[in-house]
């Protein structure tokens, strides 16, 4: 199972995913076209902050089975299994919202496409970047995070880097071990930010 | 859009003043956009740029470095995280000098025209100062006429912004330690635009690649603002306009009026606010202001124009950067003068909300939507009367249904040049030092700096100066911070009830506040004056007296120089809001810790005003000490 995998501590909340996101989408696929198109492109990544500054990019987490898939009326909503993605058929959507509130994370956001001649606007979740991916790249969004909060690749293979960490620092006692850790001056910066926003 | 339960929440928590939080309530209800919908909407902000690693000076960028510890460490030209947060704090600074000096300039000239019989309405105010600072400038002023003297001053200042000297003379006035630590250091100012000229230069690519020398030309660029540009803005206006003495007003959101026709005077620069405080008094246009129903006309001050305009003549004063919208939201506002710096680029969109209508006055500071009467010296009285003209004229058009304003503006006392000051000290500063050996005044701290949305507004400042009050820390304020002590009603004698008992007894038998109203933000450049006057008194350099700076609620690029200036002349200087320069550990050390071996005084980094008063208290302990006091 390949998925985009979120490392929350690393999004530093700059949104190239989110612009990104948009260009990949647009009829042009050419950020510098895409903001004059017609129908503006708008992202499906959400990177969202709440209290504390500290950011988090929300996306579709190609859930299977797929709450929206299940609860669709119109069938709109179609599983493709080559790239485990979860995907709209923009034709058939009939913008009922039901699968955004279906949803568990939130992720669903309505928009008119370019790839219709109407202005109604349909279901335009994240699809995975599916064309990219038959093209063997990776998803725009994770391509242009330079932090490495958003990585693709095997669900497996990512959570035993995340276990390799853990098992690391359970065992750093032998004081060699090199583990990544935030840098003092990131610590420090959070720490500052978190203190203004307990402010207010 | 929310029921006023909320309403009243969300106003609390945007601002501290209860009057601000009225009217914030009142634009919430109207539906009318502000900084804090502005700043909501703006959520997230972008990391990289927060950090300072974020380069977009050229086109084989833009560039960022990973802030993590994982590639790129390096911009495509090869910058590192260091270089490119030290090129990034440069050009910020650079700006902020920048505002100020040119400023000053503005100032200079208006000076040389009236010396020179060509401005309108102006004359010298304040002579003895006239030739205090032309002897200082080596001007001959035997039985000449003040024109003359004030001719050849302007010009000798107007020189300093490129002068071939090496060295700008207002330089001399700091104590002679202070001045040796910048000449090892290498940063005494040689003049005020080659310093930014020069520091624009060096953030382009390829000049240079050592962070730390682009900082030590940061802090040389910052000594010639202020002491140069700013220290030079702040004496030309005393000359031009008188040098402030304490006077009592009012500050608020209250100070506007139900019944008369209000002008706000928003900005930064005096020139032309001063003569709008002759033209309201004009006798025709306070009749045409009755004929139309008003009951006079009422100027209000708003950032530091209004602390310039308070100080020297008493107007009230209605506000800081984060009241600017809101004064218009009162919907009693005729009309809003800017002249610069701090004006809110939205103000002719909120303006239009309302009835208010929105005079640009400099060549410099045009906005859309606004009307345009240019500022000349040579027509300053009439363009003034033109702009008190069209308030009058707009006043018909207030609709009183969507009136309101907040009941009980605060007394405030401001007016407390570096003069004035040794003026209450009894002519001379031996009593203020006396108390300070004695411990019954601990030390001084300057409280200076904007509002930032990211901050209850006044919170930063207003906790910051009880705290220090209460810790016998005699305060002296500019700019924002003032006004928001002003609001809290920290300017005023009584105030000295919430000092420690040292500093109360000291304020009580002076009579004067706790908290010291010093001025507008280029008047941080009489903290600096007053600094030397008592370090020469002592024999020592500003870096060895207890002194501190703070800036809890900054924003702009020219607190980032104000602070700069302030740890290069030797004073501890807290920031409440992060400088973008945590992308860079080594930029961190440098700035927190190892300027203390060259200047003795650094930066530190603490939103939270009680513990920035721990970390001041302790900065004025340790300077007590080594003083053997």
């Amino acid at each position: 199972m390949r998925t985009v995998f979120v490392k929350p501590e690393l999004c530093i909340g700059c949104r190239h995913c989110e612009v990104a996101c948009a260009v990949e989408h647009a009829q042009s696929r050419n950020l510098y076209d895409a903001i004059h198109e017609e129908k503006v492109s708008q992202p499906r990544i959400h990177v969202e902050t709440r209290l504390n500054y500290l950011t988090f990019p929300n996306r579709c987490r190609h859930c299977d089975p797929a709450p929206c898939m299940q609860v669709c009326p119109t069938e709109a909503l179609y599983q493709d299994t080559d790239t485990d993605s979860v995907v709209v058929d923009y034709e058939r959507c009939i913008g009922c919202a039901v699968c955004a509130m279906a949803c568990p994370f939130g992720i669903i956001t309505f928009q008119s496409v370019h790839q219709l001649s109407t202005e109604r606007e349909v279901n335009a979740k994240c699809d995975n970047c599916i064309e990219r991916q038959q093209d063997g790249k990776i998803p725009a969004c994770v391509e242009a995070c330079k932090t490495g909060a958003l990585e693709f690749g095997d669900a497996n293979d990512l959570v035993r880097t995340s276990r390799k960490d853990f098992t690391l620092r359970m065992l750093a006692s032998e004081g060699d071990t090199e583990i990544r850790t935030i840098p003092r001056n990131i610590r420090a910066f959070r720490a500052i930010m978190e203190e203004i926003a307990s402010m207010s | 859009m929310y029921d006023s339960q909320t309403a009243r929440k969300i106003a609390e928590k945007r601002a501290l003043d209860s009057t601000d939080q009225e009217i914030i309530v009142k634009a919430i209800d109207d539906g009318t956009e502000t900084v804090w919908d502005r700043f909501a909407d703006q959520q997230p902000q972008c990391g990289f740029g927060q950090l300072g690693i974020c380069c977009n000076r050229c086109t084989m960028g833009p560039c960022r470095i990973e802030p993590f510890g994982k590639k790129p460490t390096r911009g495509v030209c090869g910058a590192t995280a260091d270089l490119i947060v030290a090129r990034n704090m440069l050009d910020d600074l650079s700006t902020g000098a920048a505002a100020h000096s040119d400023h000053g300039r503005e100032v200079l000239e208006v000076l040389l025209d009236t010396a020179e019989g060509r401005s309108q309405g102006y004359q010298i105010q304040d002579e003895e100062k006239l030739l205090r600072v032309a002897s200082e400038y080596g001007i001959n002023t035997d039985g000449r006429e003040k024109e003359a003297i004030a001719g050849d001053l302007a010009r000798a200042m107007l020189e300093e912004y490129g002068t071939l000297k090496n060295q700008i003379q207002l330089v001399e006035r700091a104590p002679q330690k202070t001045k040796e630590a910048w000449k090892k250091a290498g940063i005494v100012p040689r003049s005020v635009d080659r310093e930014i000229v020069e520091a624009m230069h060096r953030v382009h690519m390829g000049v240079g690649a050592d962070y730390a020398n682009i900082l030590v030309h940061a802090m040389r660029t910052s000594l010639s603002d202020g002491w140069g540009g700013s220290m030079m803005a702040t004496e030309g206006s005393d000359i031009l306009f008188g040098t402030p003495v304490p006077c009592t007003t009012l500050a608020n959101l209250g100070t506007l009026s139900k019944d008369k026709v209000n002008v706000v005077l928003h900005g930064h620069n005096p020139i032309l606010s001063e003569m709008i405080v002759k033209a309201a008094e004009d006798p025709a246009l306070v009749k045409r202001a009755e004929e139309k129903g008003a009951k006079g006309i009422n100027l209000v001050g708003m950032c530091c124009t209004g602390n310039e305009l308070s100080m020297r003549h008493g107007i009230p004063m209605a506000g800081s950067l984060l009241d600017q919208e809101l004064a218009i939201a009162t919907g009693a506002v005729e009309v809003m003068v800017i002249d610069y710096q701090c004006i809110f680029p939205s103000i002719t969109h909120t303006a239009s909300c309302y009835h208010t209508k929105v005079v640009t006055t400099s060549e410099k500071s045009k906005v859309q939507g606004a009307l345009y009467k240019e500022f000349r010296p040579e027509t300053g009285l009439d363009t003034a009367k033109e702009i008190i003209a069209l308030a009058i004229e707009n006043f018909p058009s207030r609709n009183p249904d969507r009136v309101r304003i907040p009941a009980t503006p605060v007394r405030m006392m401001a007016g407390f040049s570096e003069e004035a000051i040794k003026t209450a000290l009894g002519g001379s500063y031996k009593p203020l030092i006396n108390a300070i050996v004695a411990g019954e005044v601990k030390g001084v701290v300057g409280v200076v700096g904007c509002n930032n949305p990211k901050v209850k507004q006044d919170y930063g400042h207003v906790t910051l100066a009880k705290e220090l009050i209460k810790r016998d820390i005699l305060v002296v304020e500019t700019g924002c911070a003032a006004i928001a002590s002003g609001k809290a009603g920290l300017l005023v004698p009584e105030a000295a009830d919430l000092a420690g008992e040292g500093l109360k007894a000291v304020c009580k038998a002076l009579g004067i506040p706790p908290a010291l109203h010093m001025g507008s933000c280029v008047d941080c450049s009489r903290i600096l004056v007053l600094a030397a006057h008592v370090a020469d008194e002592l024999g020592v350099g500003i870096g060895d007296l207890p002194l501190g700076g703070a800036a809890p609620e900054w924003y702009s690029q020219k607190a980032v120089s104000i602070a700069t200036y302030f740890v290069a002349s030797g004073v501890y200087t807290v920031l409440g809001i992060p400088p973008k320069i945590f992308g860079s550990q080594n930029v961190l050390d440098l700035l927190t810790t190892q300027l203390k071996d060259v200047v003795n005084a650094s930066f530190a980094v603490e939103p939270d005003p009680v513990k920035a008063a721990d970390l001041l208290e302790a900065e004025i302990e340790r300077k007590r000490e080594a003083l053997g006091i």
